[in-house]
């Protein structure tokens, strides 16, 4: 097949893509409707509500956004018991033991959300859609490894040498990127998610600067020379490459099985909510081309969307730090949390990282 | 050596001894421009320690250049440019922000004051208790009071059908809950040692109770409730766990909103919107100072001794 066939095959695919889903919501109106959506703050929120409100307001409706981490939105839950103050959330995938437990999301009805057909099997199931990844990267200032006469590094622990103690961060275990971080690094050291300890010994010999509690921090600390190597999702190493730092990202090497480490967001339908159809046309909207594009672009967070992954290789700073290559990102690790004790990981981290 | 200067039996001459004087008055001189020079430097680092954070957001909130993702200080080609950039919402949030303060710190004044007289006049059996519970907001953590306010007002909301989460009288009472403290511990204060015989002597004289408390005890009294309501402001105007689940579409405070913006990214506008704040908050300062005086408004120790 030709470059001009190729072109041609994806413009039709991505015209197809865009009439089922403009066909699948062409009888569907919601007059009078309040969807209450609870995201990120930020961008995140700016780009969503740019990108999807305008078309709810056009089917009669509007978006109320209710701002806030998917952690206090599960604790406004919890403390609602079950009522909450939104239709639909962001949730992590560490939070999906709790809320498979507290059974606050109501079944999706599939049917209704056509973009799936841009997702990975293993990205939805009958509660949630999995809507974006971040991939968690080592990110490193490349002239001052250079100057150091370090070779870029392919693992954690090549972050633990004389030369870098007190100019990495790494994420704080109670942070977003804490525990998919803490995963990988456990698994890198040879331990599981019983298993802890040796990923603790690791943390310890890194010899950090400071346990980030904000992704943005590194940014900052990377434009004022204090730091020279970050654990961070790739979207904050484009953010500080953008902002004029010389780093790149490297995908750490886990195991034999995995190279890199993604966590991901979702979104769920709450069982209280008298918006179930709504709900439904935001996941939708929220997978569609036009919203997972506007997302990457603009904040960072990598899409889920399929043929949105299969665009983003056009911009060449995206193409140089993240991995773009399903097969690759398939690799990457994701911590299963279905058996995993977080509070006993963030006593086990209390206990043995900040105290020493 | 002359005759005059020479030392005789121990006992100095008059030159050596206005020598000797005159090396005491240098080193007392060198000690006092010392203890000078220290004083001001002392001075000066506490002064930067304060207010260096205020400088550097101030500094690079005139950052210019286009989109850049970090702090900059100094600031880079500066401008103007992230003042326009400031989001209406944060305008609003701000707005919400003073509203709800201000209705905190004369709803804590309107509880404290009444609760700091009882706690000192009366002679309630349990007393020290109920002090306690007037002090229990500032040792419970604010996100527990939180969580706590918002499964009260779905408690309520069941049982009456009024559901007080997300709304303004919500936001409020949570506020007001958290601000009394601040009002009861001044007032409480300078009620310890206030001078019964001025109340004594206006009841004595012919008046009313409520003239006595309206014209000679809420004088003495003032300084506290001042100090108790601008902290009380102060605290509300700035609390983030309490309001996290408090706040909804439409009530985020101002603290909430630039919370949840940094927590997922950052926006050089942030730092000019808190540049207009702290520019804002200096400008009531001195006007209160103008026209009032902070100094006679703060000073809770004056309780009538001597006036």
């Amino acid at each position: 097949m030709g470059v001009r066939s190729k072109g041609l095959a994806f413009i039709s695919l991505f015209a197809i893509g865009l009439a089922s889903v403009a066909s699948a919501h062409a009888e569907q109106r919601f007059d009078g409707v309040v969807l209450r959506v609870a995201t990120f703050g930020g961008s995140n929120k700016d780009v969503l509500d740019a990108a999807v409100s305008p078309k709810f307001a056009a089917l009669g409706g509007k978006i109320e956004w209710v701002t806030g981490s998917p952690q206090s939105n599960l604790a406004k839950l919890i403390a609602a018991r079950g009522k909450a103050p939104f239709d639909t959330m962001e949730i992590l995938d560490a939070q999906l033991p709790d809320f498979a437990a507290s059974d606050f999301l109501a079944p999706l009805d599939l049917e209704k959300i056509p973009n799936k057909q841009y997702l990975e099997d293993w990205q939805y199931d009958g509660k949630t859609m999995a809507t974006w990844l971040t991939q968690e990267t080592i990110c490193y200032n490349t002239e001052k490894f250079k100057e150091l006469g370090l070779p870029a590094p392919t693992t954690y622990k090549d972050l633990a040498v004389p030369a870098l103690a007190g100019r990495t961060v790494i994420p704080d275990i109670t942070s977003g990127g804490g525990l998919a971080n803490f995963g990988g690094i456990v698994y890198a050291a040879g331990g599981d998610l019983r298993n802890v300890t040796p990923g603790l010994e690791l943390i310890k010999s890194l010899k950090v600067l400071k346990f980030w509690s904000q992704g943005g921090e590194t940014v900052t600390q990377f434009g004022s020379g204090d730091i020279y190597a970050a654990v961070v999702h790739a979207g904050w190493c484009v953010r500080a490459k953008n902002a004029g730092s010389p780093v790149q990202t490297v995908h750490p090497y886990i195991n034999a099985e995995h190279t890199g480490v993604h966590k991901y967001g979702r979104q769920g339908v709450m069982k209280s909510s008298e918006n179930y159809e709504a709900a439904l046309w935001y996941i939708n909207e929220y997978l569609s081309i036009e919203t997972q594009t506007a997302l990457a672009v603009k904040t960072g967070v990598f899409p889920t969307n399929k043929a949105v992954i299969a665009r983003l290789g056009d911009d060449p700073t995206l193409k140089q730090m993240l991995e773009l290559d399903p097969a690759k990102i398939s690799k990457q690790l994701r911590v299963d949390y279905t058996d995993v004790s977080i509070s006993d990981w963030v006593d086990q981290w209390n206990r043995s990282v900040v105290t020493n | 050596m002359s005759a005059g200067e020479t030392d005789i039996g121990g006992m100095d001459t008059p030159q050596s001894g206005l020598a000797a004087r005159a090396g005491r008055a240098a080193r007392w001189r060198t000690r006092q421009a010392v203890q000078f020079w220290l004083k001001w430097i002392m001075v000066a680092l506490a002064y930067l320690f304060l207010h260096a954070p205020l400088v550097v957001v101030v500094g690079a909130s005139l950052n210019g250049g286009g989109q850049f993702a970090a702090i900059q200080f100094p600031p880079v080609n500066p401008s103007l440019e992230w003042y326009f950039e400031i989001p209406a919402r944060q305008f609003e949030a701000l707005w919400l922000s003073f509203v709800v303060g201000a209705v905190a710190a004369v709803g804590a004044i309107a509880i404290g004051v009444p609760a700091a007289l009882g706690l000192v006049r009366s002679n309630l059996p349990g007393k020290t208790f109920i002090a306690v519970v007037f002090r229990s907001p500032l040792q419970i953590p604010a996100v527990v009071s939180g969580i706590a306010f918002l499964q009260m007002y779905y408690m309520i909301g069941d049982a009456t059908g009024f559901y007080a989460q997300g709304t303004f009288i919500g936001l409020a009472i949570g506020h007001v809950f958290i601000a009394i403290p601040y009002v009861v511990g001044p007032v409480t204060a300078i009620l310890q040692r206030f001078d019964h015989r001025l109340e004594e002597a206006a009841l004595s004289l012919g008046a009313s109770p409520w003239r006595t408390f309206r014209r000679v005890t809420l004088p003495v009294i003032m300084p506290g409730v001042y100090a108790g309501g601008l902290y009380a402001f102060m605290v509300s105007f700035g609390d983030v766990p309490l309001s996290i689940f408090l706040t909804a579409p439409g009530y985020v405070t101002y603290p909430v909103e630039l919370f949840f913006a940094l927590e997922n990214d950052f926006n050089p506008a942030i730092l000019a919107s808190g540049t207009l704040v702290i520019l804002f908050c200096l400008a009531i300062m001195i006007l209160v100072q103008r026209v009032v005086g902070l100094d006679t408004l703060l000073r809770v120790g004056g309780t009538g001794k001597g006036r």
